[in-house]
C-alpha cells in the first residue's frame, strides 16, 4: 500500500543572525554599569554579526501515519526543522507543505500559569494548543483522569507538585486530535511509570493514522516509538530511511567528535566567565590512546584525559564534573576539586587525567558535564556539556543478569551476623 | 478526515485575517480570563482597584479644574475631567498593556502558533472589563450633576471604539519595536504622562487653542485622542464640547492613519518575531 505524503519539504534553509555579545567581563554592580556605559559607546561603532545557517538546503517528505523520530547531535537542526514545520519561526527560504493540521508540543504545559487551577489550565493550555472550548469540554474527563489529579482540580497549579504538573501538562496535549502531532523532548520529565504511559499514549494516537515526528536524545524511546528516521547532521539530511539505519549511522557519527578551544565559542563565553577554557577533554582507552566512542565496559576504569588554557590571570583552578541520566537527572555530582591552588598567568597549560574505578557506574548512557572555576569553586571560567557537542558517556554491560543492567551507580556492602 | 493544505513558504507574509482570529476565539477568551483572573489575585481589595485607580486621578483633577474654573459648578466640573480622564485611562491602559503584550507573551508563541494578534486582543478585552467597571463612577457624577438624557448619548460608544483604536494602533506600533528593542517599556510611560497634558482631560481644548498661537492649533489636533474625547464629551454633554469640526475631523483622520500604520508594521514582522526576542 502506497501511503500519501503528508509533509513535503523542498529546499529549507534557514539562516540566524548571532550578534558577537561580549562576556560580562565584571560580577560587581560597579563593574557592570562600566561595561554597560562601554557597550553604550560601542552602539555607534558597526555591529558585529555572525550569520548561521541552523538549516540549508533540506528536503524530505514524510508519508501519512509514519511515526518519525528526528535524530542529530546537539545543533544539527532538529529543533529549528520542528519550529519551521510548526510555524513558529519563519524560513529564510524553502517551502513545506503540510497536507493536515499540526499541533506542535515543544514543551509540556506551554503557557499554564502557577495561579490558576488545573481546571482553568486545562481550559488554558488547550485552546493555547489550537483546542476549541466544545473539545476540551468533551475530553475534559480523559485529561483529569490521565493526570491522576482529580482531587486537586481546583488547587492552583503552583501548588502542585513537579510529578502532578508534567502529568496535566502532558494530558492535555495527548488528547489533542491534529493530522500531524510534533513532540520535542518532552518525555525527559516525569518518572519512568508516566514516561511509559505517554509512550503508550503517542503510539495509539498514530496508530489512528497520524502522523508523529518525534524528537529526543533518549534512543530507547526512539526505537520504541518510532518506524521511520530522519538523521540531521551540521543543518542538512544525512539518512532518511528507517529507524534502524538511521540509528546506525548515528552512532556512526558520534565518534567523529572533535573538541578544542574554539568549539562553540559563543554558547562557552555567555555561560562562564571565559578567563580559561578547556582545550582538550577526551577519553581514554586502557592503553592510553582516545577512546573515540566514549565506551567503556562495565568493568573498565573510566579514564578521561583534560588540557586547559589561561586566558586571563586565574586565581588557581578547580576541576567540577556531573554525570546525569539521559532524562537530565543529575546522578553524580561529588566530584569537584582543586588542581592548581596559585594564581594561573595568561598562556598557562594544565593538563590532568581522571580516573573513575570500574564497576561504580552501571551500564548506560549519560549526560557528562565539566566545568572548571577558581580556586574555591565561586566562579566559573568554562563549562561544557552535551549542550556543546561533547559525546555521551556510554557504559557497556558485561553480563545478562536484568539487575546488572538497570539502575544508576554501585556502591558497596556488607551482609554480616548471617545465620541459617 | 478533512484535509486542508498549509504552506509554507519563506516569501509570504502574514495578513490580518478575521476569519483566521474566530477559529482562535476560544484562545482569545482563555487568554483575556487568565489575564483578568491574574490581574487581582492577592491583591487585598482585589478589582475595588478597576474603580479606586480612576477614582483618584478624579478626585485630583477635578478638584485643580474646579479652582481653574470657578465659574462652573463643582459637580459639572468633576463629571466633565470623569469622561476625559476614563477615556484617557482607557487609552492609556490598553497603548501601555498592548505594547508590552507581544513580549510578555513570548514564552507561548515561540512554543506554539497561534495569529499572533490574538494577544493584543485580548488584552484590549481585559481593560474594557476595567473601564465598564469604572464608567460606574462617571454615571454616578453624570447624575449627581444633574445632566439631561438625550439622544447623542447613544453616540457615545462610537468614541469609545475610537480610543479602542487609538490605544489598539500605537500599542501594536510600539510591540513591534519592543520585540528588538526594549527602550520601549522607559518610553511608553513618559508619552502616556505627557500625552494627558497634551489632550484634552484636565483643560478642554478650547482651554489650549485659546492659549496656542493659531499655526500650533493644527499640530494639537494631530493628537487621536482630541477626537475621542471631545466627542465623547459632546455625546455626553452637549453643546460647545467640539471646538472646531475640521479639526475634530483631522483628529479622527489621524486615528485611522495611526491604526493602519500599526497593523501594517505589526504584521511585517509578525512571522519573525521569535528570531528577535
Amino acid at each position: 500500500m502506497s501511503k500519501n505524503t503528508i509533509i513535503k519539504v523542498e529546499g529549507l534553509s534557514k539562516k540566524y543572525l548571532l550578534n558577537k555579545q561580549l562576556a560580562p567581563k565584571s560580577d560587581t554592580l560597579y563593574g557592570s554599569i562600566l561595561d554597560q556605559l562601554k557597550n553604550f559607546r560601542s552602539l555607534n561603532s558597526k555591529k558585529q554579526q555572525e550569520e548561521f545557517w541552523a538549516l540549508s538546503n533540506l528536503s524530505l517528505e514524510i508519508k501519512e501515519g509514519d511515526r518519525v523520530g528526528i535524530i542529530g547531535r546537539n545543533g544539527a537542526g532538529k529543533s529549528t526543522l520542528l519550529k519551521i514545520l510548526s510555524r513558529i519561526t519563519p524560513p529564510t527560504s524553502g517551502k513545506i507543505i503540510l497536507g493536515g493540521r499540526v499541533a506542535s508540543l515543544l514543551e509540556v504545559g506551554t503557557g499554564f500559569h502557577g495561579d490558576l487551577s488545573g481546571r482553568e489550565n486545562i481550559y488554558l493550555n488547550g485552546s493555547i494548543l489550537g483546542m476549541t472550548k466544545q473539545e476540551i469540554t468533551k475530553k475534559f474527563d480523559e485529561i483529569v483522569a490521565f493526570a491522576e489529579i482529580e482531587k486537586f482540580l481546583d488547587t492552583p497549579v503552583k501548588r502542585y507538585s513537579s510529578g502532578m504538573y508534567v502529568r496535566l501538562a502532558f494530558a492535555v496535549a495527548a488528547h489533542l486530535e491534529p493530522d500531524i502531532l510534533i513532540v520535542d523532548e518532552v518525555l525527559a520529565v516525569g518518572d519512568a511509570e508516566f514516561q511509559k504511559k505517554c509512550l503508550g499514549k503517542m503510539k495509539d494516537v498514530s496508530g489512528q493514522g497520524r502522523t508523529v515526528l518525534f524528537v529526543s536524545h533518549n534512543m530507547q524511546a526512539i526505537s520504541t516509538l518510532c518506524d521511520q528516521g530522519i538523521l540531521l547532521n551540521k543543518g542538512t539530511l544525512h539518512t532518511a530511511g528507517p529507524i534502524d539505519t538511521c540509528l546506525h549511522n548515528y552512532f556512526g557519527l558520534l565518534k567523529d567528535y572533535s573538541f578544542n578551544e574554539n568549539t562553540a565559542k559563543n554558547d562557552r563565553q555567555s555561560r562562564a566567565n571565559g578567563k580559561a577554557a578547556f582545550s582538550k577533554a577526551i577519553a581514554l582507552l586502557p592503553d592510553g590512546s582516545e577512546n573515540k566512542f566514549w565506551s567503556f565496559r562495565y568493568d573498565e576504569t573510566l579514564r578521561f584525559s583534560f588540557e586547559c588554557k589561561v586566558h586571563e590571570v586565574c586565581d588557581g583552578l578547580t576541576f567540577y564534573m556531573a554525570i546525569k541520566g539521559t532524562t537530565s537527572e543529575t546522578i553524580i555530582t561529588n566530584i569537584k576539586t582543586n588542581i592548581v591552588s596559585k594564581d594561573l598567568k595568561v598562556g598557562d597549560t594544565i593538563s590532568f587525567k581522571l580516573s573513575i574505578p570500574a564497576c561504580h557506574v552501571r551500564s548506560g548512557q549519560y549526560d557528562l558535564y565539566f566545568a572548571i572555576g577558581n580556586k574555591a569553586g565561586t566562579s566559573w571560567y568554562d563549562v561544557i556539556d552535551g549542550n556543546i557537542n561533547l559525546p555521551a558517556l556510554i557504559v557497556t554491560a558485561i553480563n545478562e543478569d536484568i539487575h546488572d543492567n538497570i539502575g544508576y551507580i554501585t556502591i558497596p556492602y556488607s551482609i554480616d551476623e548471617k545465620t541459617y | 478526515m478533512k484535509t486542508e493544505k498549509i504552506i509554507i513558504d519563506s516569501s509570504l507574509h502574514s495578513k490580518f485575517s478575521l476569519k483566521e482570529i474566530i477559529t482562535y476565539k476560544s484562545l482569545l477568551n482563555n487568554l483575556a480570563k487568565r489575564d483578568f483572573l491574574v490581574r487581582y489575585k492577592q491583591a487585598y481589595i482585589g478589582i475595588a482597584w478597576a474603580l479606586f485607580k480612576p477614582l483618584i486621578s478624579i478626585l485630583i483633577f477635578g478638584y485643580i479644574s474646579t479652582k481653574i474654573n470657578p465659574g462652573t459648578s463643582t459637580a459639572t466640573n468633576f463629571v466633565y475631567v470623569a469622561a476625559a480622564m476614563l477615556l484617557w485611562q482607557l487609552f492609556s491602559n490598553i497603548f501601555n498593556d498592548v505594547s508590552n503584550s507581544i513580549l510578555g507573551n513570548a514564552n507561548l508563541f515561540s512554543k506554539v502558533y497561534f495569529p499572533k494578534i490574538i494577544i493584543p486582543i485580548s488584552t484590549i478585552l481585559v481593560c474594557l472589563i476595567d473601564f465598564f467597571i469604572s464608567l460606574s463612577i462617571l454615571v454616578v457624577l453624570f447624575i449627581i450633576s444633574g445632566q439631561s438624557i438625550h439622544w447623542q448619548l447613544l453616540l457615545a460608544p462610537i468614541f469609545v471604539a475610537l480610543t479602542i483604536l487609538n490605544g489598539f494602533g500605537i500599542g501594536l506600533y510600539f510591540a513591534t519595536i519592543n520585540v528588538k528593542y526594549r527602550d520601549v517599556k522607559f518610553i511608553v510611560p513618559v508619552i502616556i504622562q505627557f500625552g494627558m497634558y497634551l489632550s484634552p482631560v484636565i483643560f478642554s481644548t478650547s482651554y489650549y487653542l485659546d492659549r496656542l498661537p493659531s499655526y500650533l492649533h493644527w499640530v494639537f489636533c494631530l493628537n487621536p485622542m482630541v477626537g475621542a474625547i471631545d466627542g465623547f464629551k459632546y455625546c455626553l454633554f452637549g453643546g460647545e464640547m467640539i471646538y472646531n469640526l475640521p479639526y475634530f475631523i483631522v483628529s479622527i483622520a489621524v486615528s485611522f492613519l495611526f491604526l493602519i500604520i500599526g497593523l501594517k508594521y505589526f504584521y511585517k514582522f509578525e512571522r519573525s518575531f521569535v528570531d528577535y526576542i
